[in-house]
């Protein structure tokens, strides 16, 4: 009884914490009325945010998840030599701070002695700022990819694991090339692995806000209303206007909801979901 | 604080049956012929040698890539302000002031000091994570052997919770902390912490894997209470996944930056990454000319050592099954 009474209690603080959620964003909007959301919805920066890190994700996923399908199919075959190794090696930006991550990539794409500069500089793109407007955009992606192709591609060569053994050496007996065997038998095997990797990262990719916050004072490229986040900060915290920041917070947490709920309904209807 | 539970773990895994007793090397022998018997001999599937000499030299390149910023970090920590400016990044440069640099930490500055930083996220890890790690394993087991009223709802708030946008609620979060009084305290931090969804879902589903029900009906017949079976029975089995939540959850506190951004105001609660985050910016904001950026450096090395390091060592225990299985359900 003591173990039920605990393991009941445990999921209540859960649900209360839960309910404190709703409360609080409503708790936060309700003496605004509308008006804050009225103003949220017709602000060209803060939609100039959304459009911002939406280009980010349509860019930085797909090669993030190229890359890591890529390596995680090598790992999975056993076709590189000191695969586990590499595999260590690939997860270790998991563990660095993105904050760090962000500090010692700005030193690295500093425009006056950055190493990636001297690169660019070597190659003939003499020069090249990283972190001017222009390029900020796809600095901070190249950022992202660093922290988290390691962890996606550990995650999709868990999955390529789980795909019964049998059915590739049957397909080896068949003759049939290595890259049919990736496409046509693993590939579909993993799919619902992909998806969730999508979704996932869409949901992290339009809560960007450290990166761009780190490398703020870093050629000046980063406003106050860069990305979503980034404005809720700069209007709540710098500019104590709370109300209108927690509008703007309900306004991406609600399109962040619906596109979780969407993705879930399209799983279950291709009968993806238990 | 992390320290006595990772004991503890190790001592549950030793009991007579486990193979927990052989040796390290035996291990690793164990693991290389299991890991060559679980994959199919390249040569079946009609590659030639120079493929496989190419794709390592891909893996080669990817993993200069990776860790490329990890050797500047070390490199540049042993520089002066001039130095990390105006010599080539990835070799040394004189004056060698490793050991200078590392006591900058230990100064006081106008934004605060670094190792009371680090003592603050050594804290919020040890509490958040070693918390929402226990938590997590309570609440995985319940859900996953026990049948109680409501069960099933409380479960479905718990996987709602994993679509919630963190980020998107933490204003609301520190709106609701200024009513609360909980602006710099550190339980503002922590309390949040402790709530892992992703770590109950992770704990329910190993448990379910990993916990035969037999054997706990067999403990319950033989006259075992209930918290001797979860504890003698249920934990030593519960320990890989546990360790892997406790790895994510620590990894999540310890890189928490937009919560901490706004809780604290006062620099002495700061954890790692809020203060090098200020020092960072204060540096960049001076245009080149300031001097904090051997301690933004080294302080930066100072902070992914240990996570490294945890990771490694933690490496041993982890489930990426576990992470799947959160996805792929």
């Amino acid at each position: 009884m003591v173990v039920f009474g605990l393991f009941t209690v445990v999921p209540i603080l859960y649900a209360i914490y839960e309910s404190l959620f709703t409360s609080r964003i409503i708790g936060g909007t309700v003496f605004a009325g509308f008006g804050n959301y009225s103003q949220v919805l017709s602000s060209g920066p803060f939609w100039g945010g959304f459009i911002r890190v939406i280009i980010f994700g349509a860019i930085q996923i797909p090669v993030m998840l190229v890359i890591a399908f890529f390596f995680a199919t090598v790992f999975d075959l056993g076709v590189a030599r000191w695969g586990p190794t590499f595999r260590t090696i690939f997860f270790i930006p998991f563990a660095v701070p993105v904050v760090v991550a962000a500090i010692m990539w700005g030193f690295l794409l500093e425009p006056t002695n950055g190493p990636v500069t001297h690169l660019a500089n070597l190659f003939g793109f003499g020069g090249t700022n990283f972190l001017s407007s222009g390029l900020i955009l796809p600095s901070i992606i190249l950022i992202a990819i660093w922290e988290w192709t390691g962890y996606n591609s550990i995650i999709l060569y868990t999955a390529l694991k789980s795909v019964p053994r049998d059915m590739v050496e049957a397909a080896i007996l068949d003759d049939t090339p290595l890259w049919k065997i990736i496409v046509r038998i693993k590939l579909p095997m993993v799919r619902p692995a992909i998806v969730m990797l999508i979704f996932l990262n869409s949901i992290g990719a339009l809560q960007l806000f450290v990166e761009p916050q780190i490398l703020l004072y870093q050629g000046g490229a980063i406003t106050n209303t860069w990305t979503p986040i980034i404005d809720v900060y700069n209007t709540s915290i710098a500019n104590a206007q709370y109300n209108l920041g927690a509008a703007m917070a309900v306004v991406i947490a609600l399109v962040i909801t619906v596109i979780s709920v969407g993705s879930m309904a399209f799983r279950r209807r291709r009968g993806e979901l238990a | 604080m992390s320290a006595p539970t990772l004991a503890r773990s190790g001592d549950l895994t030793a009991t007579p049956n486990e193979p927990g007793r052989e040796s390290r090397r035996e291990r690793r022998r164990r693991e290389r012929l299991e890991e060559q018997d679980a994959n199919i001999p390249v040569q079946l599937y009609g590659l030639k040698r120079g493929t496989v000499t190419g794709i390592t030299a891909l893996c080669v390149l990817f993993a200069i890539f990776t860790l490329a910023p990890v050797a500047w970090i070390l490199i540049n920590s042993t520089k002066s302000q001039a130095g990390i400016f105006q010599s080539f990044g990835f070799w040394f440069a004189r004056p060698f002031q490793f050991f200078h640099n590392f006591s900058l930490l230990f100064q006081n500055t106008d934004s605060g000091t670094y190792f009371q930083w680090f003592g603050n996220t050594l804290l919020y890890a040890a509490l958040g994570g070693g918390g929402a790690t226990l938590l997590a394993g309570l609440a995985g087991y319940g859900f996953a052997r026990f049948k109680f009223r409501g069960s099933k709802a409380f479960f479905y708030i718990t996987v709602g919770a994993l679509l919630v946008p963190v980020a998107a609620i933490t204003l609301p979060l520190y709106l609701v902390y200024a009513k609360a009084h909980l602006i710099n305290s550190i339980w503002g931090m922590i309390l949040p912490s402790l709530v892992s969804p992703v770590g109950v879902y992770l704990m329910r589903t190993y448990v379910d894997l990993s916990v035969p029900r037999e054997l706990l009906d067999a403990a319950r017949i033989d006259g075992a209470g209930e918290v001797r079976i979860f504890v003698k029975v249920a934990l030593p089995l519960m320990v890989p996944g546990l360790m892997t939540v406790l790895l994510i959850s620590v990894v999540a506190v310890w890189n928490n930056y937009f919560l901490p951004l706004i809780i604290f105001t006062r620099n002495t609660l700061y954890p790692l990454t809020v203060g090098l985050g200020v020092w960072s910016q204060t540096a960049e904001r001076s245009g080149g000319n300031s001097d904090l950026y051997p301690m933004v450096v080294m302080g930066g090395l100072v902070t992914i050592v240990p996570m490294i390091a945890l990771f490694l060592v933690l490496q041993r225990y982890w489930r990426g099954g576990m992470l799947l299985g959160s996805i792929a359900n």
